[in-house]
């Protein structure tokens, strides 16, 4: 009887000791590994030039693209200074072996930063570094802005929706319209959501859009919202 | 089970307690390190694959 009465507290424990590994050790392990990634990124570029400079609106370079799990450049979130860990690191590709790093994981099939169509990246909300935690907290006009060896590219919330796991047109390069030709330069942003247990949750998609509005060459200066 | 591990281990009060805490500790890391890695894929209500498709 004592037997099996031990048996049952140490099952409870012992998922309990689950739940504290996924929602925080994770995360410290997929922290180190992004910080890692971020100062190998980082010892290849030449500093950026840290005076605020104007947006320039013609066409903005468009980097070629990368192999899987290579890194595109820096995703920063001003809304989220403070709440999460900005900067990180864009790989290609949304594998779990991507994602697990705390990185932002671009969709092989979506276009290149920058370019006309969608940028699509996707990310946690929960565990293995909290990476898109606030989504939630972005509002219309909040910045993200994506930082590549030579580039800042700038793009402005538009939109939010709550969609079913299934729901692949939300990454097209016309959302929803998989068949139309893209006019727009967009950034959408796909990470975990569940409608009863919020961030928590698996069972649907936050998916947010951006919008294009500017572009910097790193040699000229720096956005003023980057910190 | 646990008394039984207890009333085995060498030592007086002090030492069993501390080797009691050493064995706990190793029991710990290796769910953290090799144990919930491998159950993870199978335990999605928290977090899974937050990609579409």
């Amino acid at each position: 009887m004592g037997g099996v009465g031990e048996l049952l507290i140490t099952l409870g424990v012992v998922l309990g000791l689950f739940v504290v590994w996924q929602l925080w050790w994770t995360s410290v392990e997929a922290t180190a590994q992004a910080q890692q990634v971020m100062q190998e990124f980082e010892a290849t570029l030449p500093p950026a030039n840290p005076e605020p400079a104007e947006l320039r609106t013609d066409d903005p370079p468009v980097p070629e693209p990368v192999g899987y799990g290579e890194t595109i450049g820096t995703l920063i979130v001003p809304a989220w200074y403070g709440l999460t860990n900005n900067a990180m690191p864009i790989a290609e590709g949304t594998g779990m072996d991507v994602l697990d790093r705390a990185m932002a994981g671009h969709y092989e099939t979506s276009q290149q930063v920058g370019d006309v169509g969608n940028f699509a990246l996707a990310g946690h909300r929960r565990t293995h570094g909290n990476s898109f935690r606030h989504v939630d907290t972005l509002e219309k006009g909040d910045q993200i802005i994506v930082e590549t060896a030579t580039t800042w590219y700038v793009y402005e919330v538009t939109d939010h929706e709550i969609v079913t796991p299934d729901q692949v047109d939300v990454v097209a390069p016309v959302p929803h319209h998989p068949d139309e030709k893209p006019t727009e330069r967009l950034l959408t942003l796909t990470t975990c959501h569940s409608l009863t247990l919020g961030e928590y949750g698996n069972d649907h998609r936050w998916i947010t859009y951006a919008t294009f509005v500017g572009w910097m060459d790193r040699a000229d200066g720096t956005p003023e919202q980057v910190r | 089970m646990y008394a039984w591990i207890f009333r085995h281990l060498p030592g007086n009060v002090f030492w069993r307690v501390l080797q009691s805490l050493v064995l706990v500790a190793a029991v710990v890391a290796a769910l953290f390190l090799w144990v919930f890695p491998a159950l993870a894929p199978y335990l999605t209500l928290l977090e899974g694959d937050p990609a579409v498709g």
